[in-house]
């Protein structure tokens, strides 16, 4: 559906997009995390075609977006980081507008405007102007404008920013509502929102792609090489037999709240799984396993963890690349 | 194209802008009627039109300068840009809008001369005449204004470089006929014609090179053709400055002549800003 290959944006000497690539299937959610001045809006300006790339293509239905602009603009509906809003206009003659830019039908008009003013919740605001809206109001005026005519394609930028938590659950929900017969991509910094909507994650640092993959699999994969253990029996027993496994590398004894039982966190190797070593290990002196739980990164971690190693790797740049790409192909075979 | 004409055009009457540059306009030109026709009991309209062709500097940095200006501001060119409209829409959108107000005040003053027959007989073709050279002329304006709106975001500045532009254009004339005709001085005049050129080259394009470059170029040609035939510039900032002179042309229209070359000035000069707008609107994606 959406296709993005080898896309590159300088300003001058600063690369602002760095041989970014990916696609987007119909109907999913891809979610565009980085931290700030990652990219992201740049990536996003060139798909919708606000401005051009330096290097690359971006296809959507196999239209190329710097050959045929007006085809491939009239399949996006685009919410950039600051909505484009009229502070004269009220809302009802702002999406008339907005209606009329798209080309859509007179006939259908009237109706269409009704209907996204009902699914933003903007309709109690309609004939006020768009200057004394609240914050959140804008922002959903702006997504209006974005679902104006049923495009294929919606681009959010940071569709969240400036609501309050009951604000943002309701765009939450609204995304995901769109996305049955939309293909969607959103960007944010926040990871609980990416986690929460998208099917797809594509962290992105200094340009560059990091990581792609789903919520799920990310924490799965990015497993933090600790596992916390409850058992029942004596603490030096349990101690002395564990320590007998090879992998594991620490091991901490931690408060224990049910009487007779031992609770500790092991560490080993973040990529050894050590689980059954320790069941079978723990069965042979007959001490039952309460709980063992694999303690997964969440995707603060994981992020902080990628865009740090991306970091480091760039330290070490001088003079060889092996360092990033050693994290580009560990993100490949992810 | 039309969704942006009627945005546009409502834009002018829900907010203040309209009705003051519209009651304005016509309060001017209703004096200036009173003062040169009226009061004086001359049927001439044409001296009214020619007297009172300066309004155009004073008011349409007014009318343009927040035009696209504003646009760049609130980042809703975002919104017009990444919609299936291609930049010339937008421009012509907007210049029609604006022309429209114009065109719309000229149908007021064209009654203008209607009332003059009530005290005796009126030279209409020459009235007429004028009141369409005067349309033309404020299109050229228009046009000049908005492709000066399309190179800031602010309308502040907008307005202050579309006056001072306004401004040059009324006086160049003037100040070329006081300067000496040598050869020497135009060559000097235009070494200097050129950098300002350039100057402009570099605010929209923010390349150092490129502006530079053209900038040494065209000053090593104007040198090369002033030392090998420096008759070529015997009056020649007199002939450039009037060609360039908006206002200068407009002296014809007056008289009473509908010159089709004069038409043809006009509507080209339209043309020429109307394409740099595009242009300078296309240019900000490549930028």
């Amino acid at each position: 559906m959406i296709e993005v290959k080898n896309l590159v944006k300088r300003y001058g000497d600063h690369v602002a997009v760095d041989d970014l690539s990916f696609a987007v299937e119909k109907g999913q959610i891809l979610g565009f995390l980085g931290p700030n001045g990652a990219g992201k809006s740049t990536t996003m300006n060139i798909i919708t075609g606000y401005i051009s790339a330096t290097d690359g293509t971006v296809t959507i239905n196999g239209l190329d977006i710097f050959e045929e602009p007006e085809e491939v603009k009239r399949m996006i509906g685009y919410l950039p980081e600051f909505p484009p809003l009229y502070p004269e206009m009220t809302v009802t003659e702002y999406l008339n507008f907005v209606a009329d830019l798209k080309k859509v039908e007179k006939k259908k008009k009237a109706k269409m405007v009704k209907e996204i003013m009902e699914s933003t919740k903007v309709t109690e605001m309609q004939n006020r102007l768009i200057k004394h809206l609240s914050k959140g109001y804008k922002q959903r005026v702006g997504l209006a404008q974005a679902i104006m005519g049923y495009p294929e394609v919606i681009i959010l930028d940071e569709p969240t920013v400036g609501l309050d938590p009951k604000q943002i659950i309701e765009m939450r929900d609204l995304i995901r509502e769109l996305s049955k017969n939309h293909t969607v991509i959103l960007s944010s910094h926040i990871m609980q929102e990416v986690s929460a909507v998208c099917d797809t994650i594509l962290i992105i640092d200094k340009g560059r792609r990091v990581l792609q993959d789903t919520p799920e699999n990310l924490s799965v994969h990015f497993s933090s090489g600790s596992l916390k253990l409850v058992v029942r029996g004596d603490s030096n027993t349990v101690i002395r037999e564990l320590k007998k496994i090879d992998k594991l590398t620490r091991l901490e004894e931690t408060e224990s709240h049910e009487e007779g039982t031992v609770s500790l966190t092991l560490y080993f190797n973040e990529n050894d799984d050590i689980r059954e070593d320790v069941f079978y290990s723990m069965s042979a002196i007959k001490t039952p396993i309460l709980e063992m739980q694999a303690v997964r990164m969440s995707l603060e971690d994981i992020f902080i963890k990628v865009t740090q190693d991306e970091g480091l790797s760039d330290k070490n740049k001088n003079g060889d690349n092996t360092g990033k790409e050693e994290v580009l192909t560990d993100a490949g075979n992810l | 194209m039309l969704a942006i004409y009627k945005k546009e055009l409502r834009s002018y009457f829900t907010s203040m802008i309209g009705y003051v540059f519209m009651s304005l306009f016509l309060s001017i030109v209703s004096f200036y009627f009173y003062l040169h026709n009226l009061s004086q009991r001359v049927a001439n309209f044409e001296y009214t039109v020619s007297n009172v062709s300066f309004i155009f500097v004073l008011l349409v940095p007014l009318l343009t300068m927040r035009i696209i200006a504003e646009e760049n501001r609130q980042k809703t060119d975002q919104l017009l840009l990444t919609s299936p409209v291609t930049a010339t829409d937008i421009v012509l959108g907007k210049f029609f809008a604006v022309f429209s107000i114009l065109a719309m005040i000229i149908a007021v003053i064209s009654t203008y001369p209607l009332i003059m027959t009530r005290y005796g007989k009126v030279p209409f073709a020459s009235a007429y005449a004028s009141i369409i050279g005067f349309l033309l002329l404020g299109g050229a304006y228009l046009a000049m204004g908005l492709f000066l709106s399309s190179l800031t975001d602010s309308q502040v500045i907008a307005g202050v470089i579309t006056f001072i532009v306004f401004f040059l254009t009324l006086i160049l004339e003037v100040i070329a006929r006081r300067i000496s005709t040598s050869n020497k001085t135009a060559y000097i005049a235009f070494v200097i014609l050129w950098l300002v050129v350039c100057l402009v080259l570099w605010i929209m394009m923010r390349n150092l090179t490129v502006a530079f470059g053209t900038g040494i170029a065209g000053v090593v040609a104007l040198t090369g053709i002033y030392m090998a035939k420096p008759v070529l510039f015997d009056g020649a900032l007199i002939k450039v400055a009037s060609w360039l002179s908006a206002m200068a042309r407009f002296s014809n229209f007056y008289r009473g002549i509908l010159d089709l070359s004069d038409i043809i000035y006009y509507i080209s000069l339209i043309f020429v800003f109307l394409f740099l707008t595009i242009q300078a609107i296309k240019k900000k994606r490549w930028s």
